[in-house]
């Protein structure tokens, strides 16, 4: 089994109109035994901007200390807050320099541009490839179930509501039919003016 | 080891607290061919005395207004080789930047970095401070910006400034014709005007530079552009 | 200190390593099967490919067995050739002995003793076994390649069975969904969303595309039908 699948885990984030949700599932495993069922994988990294980071634990810990630290840097250096397409370049960077030895995370991005407010959402594989693109993206050892999910129920233009609930379905039945994830789910509705974060309650085997 | 004895750098305190040597090399600036900046409300220009020694040597091949990236521009007053080797990190500076992350650098990053490479002269062992004072011309989204850059590292933003000769006297000549509406033509004529006060011999499209920077990015004006500007004044 | 390593001799360019013999390829496809209270539904896409290649566009992967069975089966296609071909014979080995067609149950048995029967060199093949039983009931039967099975109400299979089952469970099971009543669903419905989930999946498993072959069962017999997919 691939180092990715270690610990397990399901992440995702989809574009509605005028916001975006990232949802992500709350297992901890270490292969077949679930060690915590209350493990956020997605971190607020500043206003409208969040970053989810499956795979590896440990790599998903050094990855986020390591651009929560860039990202302070740049806003001291800059006097300014850190945009979601800046910050996805940040962290393609900070994984490309790990080119022969990667950390194993893949990571999803999810936020509003400044100024104007438009959905911005990217992905990204373990060496730093971005992908950005305009409905959805998923990530983890549910990344299968999930792109099946998520191309039956996505569609343009989601109001937060609907879109808070379109995502709940696809992580939750996703999460259903991957061992490895599942156990609780977190997920963030980012609007112009709010963000909220619920958690769903799932089937817990 | 007794290489060590001769390493350390030549930039030492004075009794009264001065650095002589970031002394002596503004004079080396104070020195040199004159440089204006100014800033307009939609643009910014650089400008620039461009001699010859002699009536032998090719024109046009050695540019002092030179491009960093496509929305900076940058020019100097003092010493050539020295200005060349800042250009040259700066441009690089730029496009490492561009590479971590994704857009543009703004003009105050590069700034700031380009002064601390010339604050490092100031500190390092075995080497000398700039002979060179910097003016960098930047346009980041939706505004114009005027950066000038010091040998001792220092920075500051202006409105209009003038540097190298007679830069006293520029700056005099700037401030009675500065304005906060001016705009980007009448600011590149009010620049040409700055250099003619101390300019000796006649001014021509040949021995001045000009570069502007606005939302269509940064370039240097070609000498026939700089003729039709140069037409337009007594 | 380290002997050099001998150069020269015949012997050391002679001894090329023999490449390793790999019996088993994948050729793709998907099966998706849901069972009805008096009808079955068995899909499957036509594509079948190795790689980035497609041999075909055009190759179903359901098998009538019998006018009550139908048996799809993806994988490895010659091992599916194979499998299905002894299937058949014993099908039919049955029918002479009893003198009755055999039932859906006894062929989902049969299939998983067949499969069992080469448990140290399996058929490298995702089955799954749709049809009615003898009380005119749908029923649906999925295995795994050593003859492991489980009988379910409905069931994704194939390269792209990790796909369509979460959005099965959610659409036909109505699992994770408030307020539900009636679980049931009737064969438009399913019928309908058979071809909603093979669009999904189409989108993005490589190996599904060019068009899905339907085979609907019930007491009057079996009706098929079929429907484009993207072919890129």
């Amino acid at each position: 089994m691939s180092i990715l699948a270690y610990n397990g885990s399901a992440v995702i984030a989809m574009k509605g109109k005028d916001c975006v949700a990232i949802a992500s599932d709350l297992r901890f495993g270490i292969q077949g035994q679930t060690v915590s069922t209350n493990f956020e994988k997605i971190f607020e990294m500043g206003p409208h901007l969040y970053i989810g980071l499956p795979g590896l634990t440990t790599d998903t810990f050094t990855v986020l200390n390591k651009l929560k630290f860039r990202a302070n840097m740049f806003e001291l250096k800059e006097d300014r807050k850190i945009a979601p397409d800046v910050f996805l370049s940040m962290v393609s960077n900070l994984l490309y320099e790990r080119r022969f030895g990667p950390f194993f995370v893949e990571p999803i991005i999810a936020g509003l541009k400044p100024k104007t407010f438009e959905p911005f959402i990217a992905s990204m594989d373990l060496l730093g490839c971005p992908n950005k693109p305009e409905d959805f993206v998923v990530a983890g050892t549910a990344s299968e179930q999930l792109y099946g999910m998520c191309e039956a129920l996505w569609e343009p233009d989601l109001s937060p509501e609907d879109l808070f609930e379109t995502i709940s379905q696809a992580l939750v039945n996703a999460c259903d039919r991957d061992a490895l994830s599942g156990w609780g789910a977190s997920v963030y509705i980012i609007e112009k003016d709010k963000v909220t974060h619920r958690r769903i309650k799932t089937r817990m085997d | 080891m007794g290489s060590e004895r001769y390493s350390f750098s030549l930039t030492t305190f004075s009794p009264s607290g001065k650095l002589v040597q970031i002394e002596y090399a503004l004079a080396a600036v104070a020195a040199g061919a004159p440089s204006i900046g100014i800033r307009a409300s939609n643009g910014v220009v650089l400008a620039t005395e461009n001699k010859y020694k002699s009536i032998l040597y090719e024109e046009h091949t050695i540019q002092k207004v030179e491009m960093i990236t496509k929305h900076i521009g940058m020019v100097y007053s003092g010493m050539g080789p020295d200005y060349r080797l800042l250009v040259k990190r700066a441009r690089k500076m730029a496009q490492q930047y561009q590479l971590v992350y994704g857009e543009p650098i703004p003009t105050a990053q590069l700034v700031q970095r380009v002064a601390m490479v010339m604050q490092e002269y100031t500190q390092s062992g075995g080497v000398r401070p700039f002979g060179v004072s910097l003016l960098i011309a930047g346009w980041d989204g939706d505004k114009p910006s005027l950066f000038q850059c010091d040998p001792s590292g220092a920075y500051f933003a202006w409105k209009a400034t003038a540097m190298g000769k007679n830069f006293v006297t520029g700056k005099t000549f700037l401030e009675k014709r500065y304005s906060e509406t001016l705009e980007l033509d009448d600011a590149v004529h009010t620049a040409i005007l700055t250099l003619k006060e101390n300019f000796e011999g006649q001014m021509t499209s040949d021995n001045i530079e000009v570069g502007v920077c606005d939302d269509q990015g940064f370039r240097v004006l070609d000498p026939t552009t700089v003729k039709d500007y140069l037409a337009n004044i007594p | 200190m380290a002997m050099p390593r001998s150069y020269g001799g015949l012997s050391d360019y002679r001894t090329v390593p023999a490449p390793s013999f790999s019996p088993y390829s994948e050729n793709g496809g998907s099966v998706v099967a849901v069972a009805g209270d008096d009808f079955a539904i068995i899909a499957s896409d036509t594509r079948l490919s190795t790689g980035f290649q497609i041999y075909t566009r055009n190759q179903s992967k359901l098998f009538k067995l019998s006018d009550k069975t139908i048996l799809g089966s993806t994988g490895c296609w010659c091992d599916v050739l194979s499998l299905t071909r002894l299937v058949q014979t014993r099908i039919k080995m049955y029918q002479y002995d009893h003198n009755k067609v055999m039932s859906t149950p006894a062929v989902a048995q049969m299939l998983s003793v067949l499969l069992y029967y080469k448990r140290f060199f399996p058929y490298y093949v995702a089955n799954i076994l749709a049809g009615i039983d003898d009380n005119g009931k749908g029923v649906v039967y999925s295995y795994d390649p050593i003859g492991h099975h489980e009988s379910s109400k409905f069931r994704a299979g194939g390269t792209a069975g990790a796909l369509l089952q979460p959005l099965l469970d959610n659409q036909l099971g109505m699992l994770n969904q408030e307020n539900v009543q009636d679980k049931t669903y009737t064969l438009e419905k399913a019928h309908a969303i058979v071809k909603d989930v093979f669009i999904s999946a189409a989108e993005r498993d490589i190996f599904t595309g060019d068009r899905i072959s339907i085979n609907i069962i019930t007491k009057d017999g079996i009706r098929e039908d079929s429907f484009e997919l993207r072919k890129d």
